[in-house]
């Protein structure tokens, strides 16, 4: 199609394209380097499908912002077409003669495919402009307290505008020059919406509409040669970083599940994240991978109650700062500038609950919360600045074995029971090892928890036994909070504790979720290996084997919370609603649940200290929308969501219960228990 | 400015309950702990090097096992730690333990400022640092709540004292020695690079010999306090719940304090 002066014109600007593109895109690669560790790429075959499947499928972005996704689908599935598009246009243009796939029904149903995408990546990419630049989503902002590059405000909108241009340019021309090249070549019925544009050509001269037919080559395909080199300094390398990132990102036994440090090589001398170059490499790539679109702010509890903290806004900042130095970094230069600061500000580091629905919602695979916990392990281990509350926890887990310094006797809340739970102690042929956890063994509230999930057992005739004074802190409040020495210490002697106990060969159960996923998700790494699960999972296997006799006689509408530590970081959602569906039938949902389930405000170490300041509390927010349900018990799964639910029930001035699955089933037995009784006499 | 900063090994008595009772926390083996008041004290010297620079050295007088406080005061940032440490030693009472203390101090060389907790939470009697401050001839400024303004070059040191019901402004020449209460500052947290540094340090150990005392000078032979037994204080208390709403029960509360004389 090209003359001779246009192919070479071609040839050389292809060349001075790629170069420049060869120099931004090894500055990106050389800034990645920087990191720590090393990206992924065991079992590559898997990896590349992960790839594939995520590209094609969008990472099931659709269950967030549904319309604004369709959008974004339309656009993208053209444009993994155009990847194919745009070789063909160019071999076309440069091939004299050819054809790709002449007008066989491959021909057909390729240039058919290709009209509808075109049309689709249009209207979504009008519609995206439309909801950016008119109608102004509120998604699209970060809140004026949250701490932003400067640039950025300005930047997001201007790389948005000239991508969004680029767009409407490459395809939009793409599609002219197809009505142009009908309108020479008589109509095609595979190309529906090109040839009804083509009719916009008649009685334009045959010079004109050729004139018009390399116009549009050279502004379709000529964009994409401007553009590559610039990729790596746009956010909209978040089409091929997307899929890299989640190809190479790191297994892990859960999404929760940090990397143990090395305490042991006296060579390393930092710990966490100080500068940006402290981060895994995994997590640099999230800042190439970021498309800056706010939804892991839309699923961030701290964030929604007005704190300081967006995890957009944090790779946001990081992706402004890389891109300000990524020349310096690729060649090896130092960046000493500290993340606090510039990434996020201290308060905003400590709001963090740790809870996950930034990694849940994200569709590129970034994991803002890591960073958060890599730079606090930073602000505990090298720096020793963090709030004054939790210090007081961490020398209890120190000292005591237990975050509230308590002195007491771990079997205290055995007393109360009317059968005798044994330790290992002295009953070491035990099946099933309870781990009570410090909540169950110290605060009022879930003793009463850990009794009934005992009195379950006892009654399932479940033979299991608790480790009484010899159990400790599992140390997840340290590690989320920062210091993974003291988790590392208090780790090791629960792994020899356990060890001893042969737990390796039983199954433990826990009425704690924190203590689930460190015990089962995170002692792997450091040499212990359990199989742990949670108390309403066993509750479900006995309820279903009928070794519970339920009458669910209370039929009250209950709504259930996800704790993030069983759900998200677990995986596990259907356990607790079976249990909890044996005693109470009418379950009512909450507006957020299941893995779009929004924290009790408590995880990340937030409940051993004050709660950053904000609009209000996370557990307030979160005891509404239980309310909302209308249901008037609460049913939860965990130690820290029990008191801070109940707390904001009681600020609420109690219009609901809130009772932890085992003890709303152990009250059903309890019943069942009074009824047979009764009938006995 | 040289800055000298005492400290003590003490048993935890956060531990203290049902199920072990003072006598078996202050056996051998027993959790040990920096004498929490001293926590104060080296985080006073600490931030006192910091602001004037210098030297802070930590002096703890104790059983082979009090190293382990010196690693905390090490990891939190002290430049040198010195254990005087002598089985002769064992029962000192405050009067010897201070001359003790005063002919390590000696031995370290010149000061300009010493700091001590209030007290020490095991034997209670706030009166080791007293009398140390005695025997050096140096003025002392207890139950200090703030520094107000510590001048090397003036050699002066201004300092608010917490008392029982009035703060009390005191400046004094130095070199002086301080007590320190808990209000003065927030102890730091040890970070790990101070851990580690601590970890490798190693805490010279002062016997008698080292120090020139004789070890008729020392211990019991020399004390003039002994310990009948360490059994914890009996306590008479009667325990009564009040009942009622919140209101009603702080009125009763209320009532029954005033009653009882407490208020």
């Amino acid at each position: 199609m090209l003359s001779p002066y246009e192919k070479i014109l071609f040839a050389l600007l292809a060349v001075f394209s790629l170069y420049l593109a060869s120099v931004t895109f090894r500055r990106m690669i050389g800034t990645i380097k920087r990191g720590q560790g090393r990206l992924a790429w065991n079992g590559l075959p898997g990896r590349l499908l992960t790839g594939v499947k995520t590209l094609a499928g969008q990472n099931n972005m659709i269950r967030n912002r549904p319309l604004v996704s369709l959008a974004h689908t339309g656009i993208a599935w053209a444009f993994i077409l155009y990847m194919a598009v745009n070789l063909v246009d160019v071999l076309e243009g440069l091939v004299t003669g050819f054809v790709f796939l002449e007008d066989g029904t491959a021909g057909q149903v390729y240039r058919l495919l290709v009209d509808l995408l075109t049309l689709a990546a249009l209207a979504g990419m009008v519609a995206l402009l439309i909801r950016r630049f008119i109608v102004k989503s509120p998604d699209l902002a970060v809140a004026p307290n949250v701490k932003l590059h400067p640039r950025a405000t300005v930047g997001i909108r201007r790389d948005s505008l000239i991508v969004g241009l680029f767009i409407l340019g490459h395809v939009g021309f793409r599609f002219l020059g197809a009505s142009f090249d009908i309108a020479i070549h008589g109509a095609d019925p595979w190309q529906p919406f090109a040839s009804l544009a083509a009719g916009l050509w008649t009685g334009v001269e045959p010079s004109l509409l050729t004139f018009g037919l390399h116009a549009s080559w050279w502004i379709a395909i000529g964009l994409v040669l401007a553009f590559l080199p610039w990729f790596p300094y746009s956010k909209h390398a978040h089409l091929f970083m997307g899929p890299f990132n989640l190809m190479t990102s790191p297994e892990r036994t859960s999404p929760g599940a940090l990397d143990a440090l090395d305490f042991e090589d006296e060579t390393i001398e930092q710990f966490g994240a100080g500068r940006i170059t402290d981060l895994d490499r995994t997590h640099i790539t999230d800042a190439f991978a970021c498309i800056m679109c706010n939804r892991c702010q839309d699923a961030c509890p701290a964030y929604a109650t007005g704190k300081e903290l967006s995890p957009a806004a944090l790779e946001v900042n990081k992706r402004y700062h890389l891109r300000d130095h990524m020349k310096n970094l690729a060649k090896g230069g130092e960046d000493t500038e500290p993340m606090l600061g510039y990434a996020m500000s201290e308060s905003a580091l400590w709001a963090c609950t740790a809870c996950g629905a930034c990694t849940e919602a994200c569709p590129v695979g970034n994991e803002p919360m890591f960073d958060i916990l890599a730079m606090r392990r930073n602000q505990v281990l090298m720096e020793s600045a963090f709030p004054n509350e939790l210090k007081g926890a961490f020398t209890g887990i120190e000292r005591n074995g237990n975050p509230w310094q308590m002195a007491g006797d771990r079997m205290e809340w055995t007393e109360t029971l009317d059968f005798k739970v044994p330790t290992v102690a002295e009953h070491p042929d035990y099946e099933v090892l309870f781990w009570v956890g410090c909540a169950g063994a110290f605060d009022p509230g879930a003793r009463d928890t850990a009794r009934a999930i005992a009195t379950v057992l006892h009654r399932a005739g479940v033979d299991f036994a608790v480790l009484g004074n010899d159990e400790s802190c599992t140390g997840d409040l340290a590690r989320r909070a920062g210091n993974e020495y003291l988790f590392s210490i208090a780790a090791e002697g629960n792994i020899e504790t356990l060890n001893a106990a042969g737990a390796g060969r039983k199954k433990t159960v826990t009425g704690c979720p924190h203590c689930l996923h460190t015990l089962g998700n995170e002692y792997g790494a450091l040499g212990g290996r359990f199989e742990v699960m949670h108390h309403t999972q066993l509750i479900g296997e006995l309820a279903k084997a009928g070794r519970l006799a339920m009458p669910g006689r209370e039929d009250t509408p209950t709504t259930y919370h996800d704790p993030c530590y069983l759900g998200r970081h677990g995986g596990e959602y259907e356990a607790p609603r079976q249990a909890l569906a044996a005693a109470r039938p009418s379950l009512v949902e909450m507006a957020r649940s299941r893995n779009r389930s929004f924290c009790c405000g408590a995880g990340g170490a937030q409940v051993w200290k004050e709660e950053e300041e904000g609009r209000e509390a996370v557990s307030d927010q979160r005891f509404r929308e239980a309310r909302e349900t209308g249901a008037d018990t609460l049913a939860v799964g965990c130690p820290f969501c029990a008191r801070m639910m109940n707390d904001a029930n009681k600020r609420a001035g109690e219009p609901m219960r809130v009772r932890d699955i085992a003890e709303i089933v152990a009250e059903s037995i309890q019943d069942e228990r009074e009824r047979t009784h009764h009938d006995d006499g | 400015m040289n800055i000298i900063a005492l400290v003590k090994q003490t048993p935890d008595t956060a531990q203290l309950s049902a199920s072990m009772d003072g006598v078996k926390l202050s056996a051998e083996g027993g959790p040990r702990i920096v004498n929490p008041w001293d926590e104060y004290t080296l985080e006073t010297a600490i931030q006192a090097r910091e602001e004037h620079g210098g030297k802070v050295t930590a002096l703890c007088l104790g059983p082979p096992e009090a190293a382990d406080a010196l690693k905390t005061a090490l990891a939190m940032g002290v430049d040198e730690a010195v254990l005087v440490s002598d089985p002769a030693m064992a029962y000192s009472d405050s009067l010897t333990s201070a001359r003790i203390l005063v002919a390590a101090i000696g031995k370290i060389g010149t000061f300009d400022l010493i700091v001590g907790g209030r007290a020490a939470i095991d034997g209670n009697t706030a009166a080791t640092t007293v009398q140390v401050a005695a025997l050096l001839g140096v003025p002392l400024v207890s139950y200090v709540a703030e520094l107000r303004n510590l001048d090397p070059a003036d050699r002066t040191i201004s300092a608010v004292r917490l008392l029982e019901k009035a703060r009390e402004t005191v400046t004094s020449r130095l070199p002086a020695l301080i007590t320190v209460v808990k209000e003065i500052n927030e102890p730091r947290y040890p970070s790990l690079i101070g851990i580690r540094k601590a970890a490798r340090a190693s805490i010279p150990v002062w016997t008698c010999a080292d120090l020139g005392l004789d070890a008729t000078e020392v211990g019991s032979n020399a004390s003039g306090v002994e310990w009948q037994s360490e059994l914890p204080p009996l306590r008479e208390a009667n325990i009564e719940m009040i009942d009622g709403g919140p209101e009603d029960a702080a009125r009763t509360l209320v009532d029954r304090l005033i009653e009882e004389k407490v208020i």
